[in-house]
């Protein structure tokens, strides 16, 4: 057998090696990390089952307290106070942290956290802190991720009396590959092997499918197919995904989404309450922190009522001779936040138009996730589908955790004699992946929604006469130049025989396999041979670890467009 | 950075063309499908040059004339056996291919294309244009159908006036024949079927109408100069069938001796029933003649 001459392999943590070689030892459970609250589910041989803490709560807070010498998460610690959480010793909201840049927004609209996130702007992570007796004692959202999962991994072993070692987890849908391997470096950390890893919506569209299943619709026959729309807004993130499915198979048609959740809408009220809170609590003392606890606390609980009244009072004294005292109504609520309710909109109207299916089509309008119960944000759902009645037949909350533990139930090979398990997730691609070429631009090898696993070849050639070598740099994301995307690696191709620019054809081929592993593989051929002049490389994605800003901008000062390439236009 | 380069063996090349030989070869962990042998990626050119890799019809286990609805749910049956989530790793290739195929055929203008590419004539006849012989139905599936034997038909109208909806006169061929499977209510298809006064309208079962109706029609017969040519159909459409049947089955056989080797898996009532139209077609190439002669004749509103 022909053995090629290099094989290059990132030495990342998650190599698919690793994965394939423990052909599914045990189940899998679901875990579904929420911005601000998590939840662990089973297959527990005839149905999902949510598992409890020690204070029989199914759903935890996502936070981990460093205050004692060990640290401690949401789930076996108890907040004596709501507050306490917010005394700058605990770490929350990592799902928004992790794998971000200090240059990206979201990292900048988390300065208003009580504990410390500093930036320098220039690319690389943010430096994040909680105060421990009076000192910042720096972590990552890694760390603090992991922290928080070796929690629920024990607890979850001490109820089902076995270890636990894959876990299937749900992830946004706008995460980045990048993103990706911090959550999976996390789980790694805590003993854990991610085995899937599901955009939140499609967990749901797998519940979905097995309701269907189940409600009996399938047995109408073969013109059963029934599409819906899941739109998941939690505190963090929210995404839209459209799914058609029929006898259990759901295949995602479409996914959307962006980093806006309930964070930002507390953030947008806190600021429409003290409208100078930026500048005062920048500081980060000691009474700022507990003012901003405090001004926190009161406006989560303002827009938790004003979910089932019209208007509240807002009644807090904030220290330092700062009184709120203020009426707030729905109205003044949603005007606030005007702007992140259109873009919940904009998205639904994405995923429509990128999976052509129109209104009518839809069957079913699913709302889950925390921000469901807002009124808002259930009317611009059902106005877009012209009144059309919310899908009511699963838990807001539970719903993507109990996609997830079903997922980890399939992929585990378990088999159900009652076929409730005969279940199938067809995923797609939530972002293009393509490389660099024809100058600045990206060219997108495997677009969009893509449905996997998913393998695409493209053709490209060099631009200077007698080039040698060239750089694939790989991106992912949807923006037509380079800087609007995330850089997930790169790779140089050398020994191109030398010719005139145009002649040597350079393959890429990009693979990503069902648990999501992207492979991007180069091969070089001169016109008229099959045979690849040099041996192919195939590298694993992502390969870059911090700072990719500045990896992008080193290899542009180093070589710049000396190696570069073009697509080649498709022959017809 | 994260980049190791292991050097393996450097004097061997990888040996054909390709990434996807690469793909399988040099990864012994990933546990690829040495059984997959028979499917390759993506790539058009890997399509052009290999004759033993399946085309996307069989693939899917479909005819070539299937509509979208058929096409989906052969393909989710196939993902459900095979996508790696069910199959594990192993899945991986062969799911590539369902993809692929699944991609082309579900979108009207590649399918078209592929099917020039392929030199496969797609018979748009049947379902949705019952102008070239071939009832459709109404309402749901039903065990029996009604046939009209063109042979025994002296063309009297009777069937056609009673039952408007579901027969039809054939004015080229003098004889009536079925347009819409249970057009009328069951009652007026009683009465024109007992009014036939050569009883020439019978009920089959449904899995045999579309060969009965394939049968039936005329079909060109090959001329030597000015000798011969015209058009025949069989004397006894009923003795035909059950040969032409036979000999498919005969057929099916034999391919099925051929492709043990790479199919490993059984396949599911469905896809068997799915493979027999398919080879059904391969065997109404005498019926492609007709097509392409009645196409260039009536031009394009066939279409």
């Amino acid at each position: 057998m022909a053995e090629p001459a290099y094989t290059v392999a990132s030495d990342g943590e998650t190599t698919g090696d690793e994965k394939s070689s423990f052909t599914f030892p045990e189940m899998a459970i679901g875990i579904d990390i929420g911005t601000s609250q998590c939840s662990v589910a089973v297959w527990n041989g005839s149905q999902v089952e949510l598992l409890r803490n020690t204070r029989n709560q199914k759903m935890m807070r996502s936070y981990v307290t460093f205050k004692d010498d060990i640290p401690s998460g949401g789930v076996s610690s108890q907040l004596s106070h709501e507050q306490e959480m917010l005394s700058g010793a605990a770490i929350f909201n990592m799902k928004r942290l992790i794998g971000r840049v200090d240059t990206d927004p979201v990292v900048h609209a988390s300065k208003n956290l009580p504990f410390l996130v500093q930036t320098l702007d220039i690319g690389v992570r943010p430096f994040i802190a909680a105060l421990v007796n009076n000192v910042w004692r720096s972590t990552t959202p890694e760390e603090v991720l992991a922290i928080f999962l070796v929690e629920l991994r024990a607890m979850a072993e001490t109820q089902l009396k076995r270890p636990i070692r894959n876990v299937v987890l749900t992830i946004p849908v706008s995460f980045s590959r990048f993103q990706v391997t911090r959550i999976e470096r996390a789980c790694a950390m805590a003993g854990l092997h991610v085995l899937r890893l599901m955009p939140e919506p499609t967990a749901v569209a797998l519940l979905y499918a097995q309701q269907q299943q189940q409600s009996g619709h399938e047995n109408m026959g073969s013109g059963s197919e029934r599409i819906a729309l899941i739109f998941n807004m939690g505190a963090g993130y929210c995404d839209v995904a459209l799914t058609a499915t029929a006898g259990g198979v759901s295949q995602i048609k479409a996914l959307a989404g962006n980093t806006i959740g309930g964070e930002d809408l507390l953030q947008n009220m806190m600021q429409h309450l003290l409208p100078d809170s930026e500048n005062l609590f920048s500081r980060h003392g000691i009474n700022e922190i507990k003012s901003m606890g405090i001004l926190r606390v009161a406006t989560q609980d303002a827009i938790h009522k004003l979910s089932s009244q019209t208007s509240v009072q807002i009644d807090v004294d904030l220290g330092n001779g700062l009184k709120i005292c203020k009426v707030v109504d729905q109205h003044e609520f949603e005007e606030v936040n005007r702007e992140v309710f259109e873009k919940c909109e904009r998205l639904v109207h994405q995923c429509l138009r990128d999976a052509k299916i129109e209104i009518e089509d839809v069957s079913d309008v699913i709302t889950v996730g925390g921000c469901s119960y807002i009124p808002k944000v259930k009317n611009l759902v059902t106005s877009i589908f012209k009144g059309k009645e919310l899908y009511n037949g699963m838990n807001p909350l539970e719903a993507a955790v109990s996609g997830a533990a079903l997922e980890g139930a399939v992929a585990s090979g378990v088999s159900d004699p009652f076929g409730t398990l005969d279940l199938l997730t067809i995923q797609a691609t939530p972002l293009a992946i393509g490389i660099r070429a024809d100058g600045n631009n990206v060219v997108p090898v495997i677009p969009r929604n893509t449905t996997m696993p998913a393998r695409r070849e493209m053709t490209f050639t060099t631009v200077h006469d007698n080039q040698t070598e060239s750089l694939i740099v790989v991106y992912e994301g949807e923006g037509k130049k380079v800087d609007e995307n995330h850089l997930l690696g790169y790779f140089k191709i050398m020994g191109i025989p030398v010719a005139p620019k145009g002649v040597p054809e350079i393959d890429v081929c990009m693979d990503i396999d069902a648990s999501n592993v992207l492979r991007v593989l180069a091969g070089v051929r001169m016109p008229g041979s099959p045979k690849p002049i040099i041996p192919v490389m195939e590298v694993r994605m992502p390969t870059v670890d911090d700072g990719h800003g500045w990896c992008a901008e080193a290899l542009n000062k180093t070589y710049g467009s000396t190696l570069d390439l073009v697509m080649v236009q498709p022959k017809v | 950075m994260s980049i190791t380069l292991v050097p393996a063996c450097l004097q061997s090349l990888p040996k054909p063309s390709d990434f996807h030989g690469h793909l399988k070869s040099n990864n012994p962990n990933r546990r690829w499908n040495q059984k997959c042998n028979g499917i390759r990626c993506c790539s058009s050119r890997a399509w052009n040059n290999s004759t033993t890799e399946k085309n996307y019809y069989e693939l899917l286990g479909v005819s070539v004339d299937s509509n979208a609805q058929e096409i989906k749910e052969a393909y989710r049956k196939l993902q459900k056996k095979h996508h790696p989530d069910i199959a594990g790793q192993e899945g991986h290739e062969y799911t590539l291919m369902l993809n692929k195929a699944y991609g082309v055929l579900m979108k009207e203008d590649l399918r078209r294309d592929y099917d020039k590419s392929i030199g496969q004539m797609r018979l748009q006849f049947g379902r949705n244009n019952s102008s070239l012989g071939y009832s459709s139905w109404k309402g749901p599936f039903r065990p029996q159908a009604l046939f009209v034997d063109g042979n025994a038909c002296i063309g009297c109208r009777e069937c056609v006036h009673h039952a408007s909806n579901t027969f039809i006169m054939d004015e080229a061929f003098g004889s009536a024949r079925v347009k819409l499977q249970y057009g009328d209510d069951d009652q007026n298809i009683e009465v024109s079927v007992d009014s036939c006064p050569v009883n020439c309208i019978h009920w089959v079962d449904a899995e045999e109408l579309p060969v009965l109706e394939f049968l039936i029609q005329p079909q060109p017969k090959k001329g030597y100069g000015v000798f011969g040519g015209g058009w025949e159909r069989p004397a006894n459409v009923f003795t035909a069938a059950k040969s032409f049947n036979k000999q498919l089955k005969q057929q099916e056989a034999t391919d099925f001796h051929q492709r043990k080797g790479r199919v490993v898996e059984e396949e599911t009532p469905a896809q068997a029933e799915a493979r027999a139209n398919a080879s059904m077609n391969i065997k109404m190439g005498k019926f492609l003649e007709l097509w392409t002669w009645m196409k260039e004749a009536l031009g394009e509103n066939l279409k």
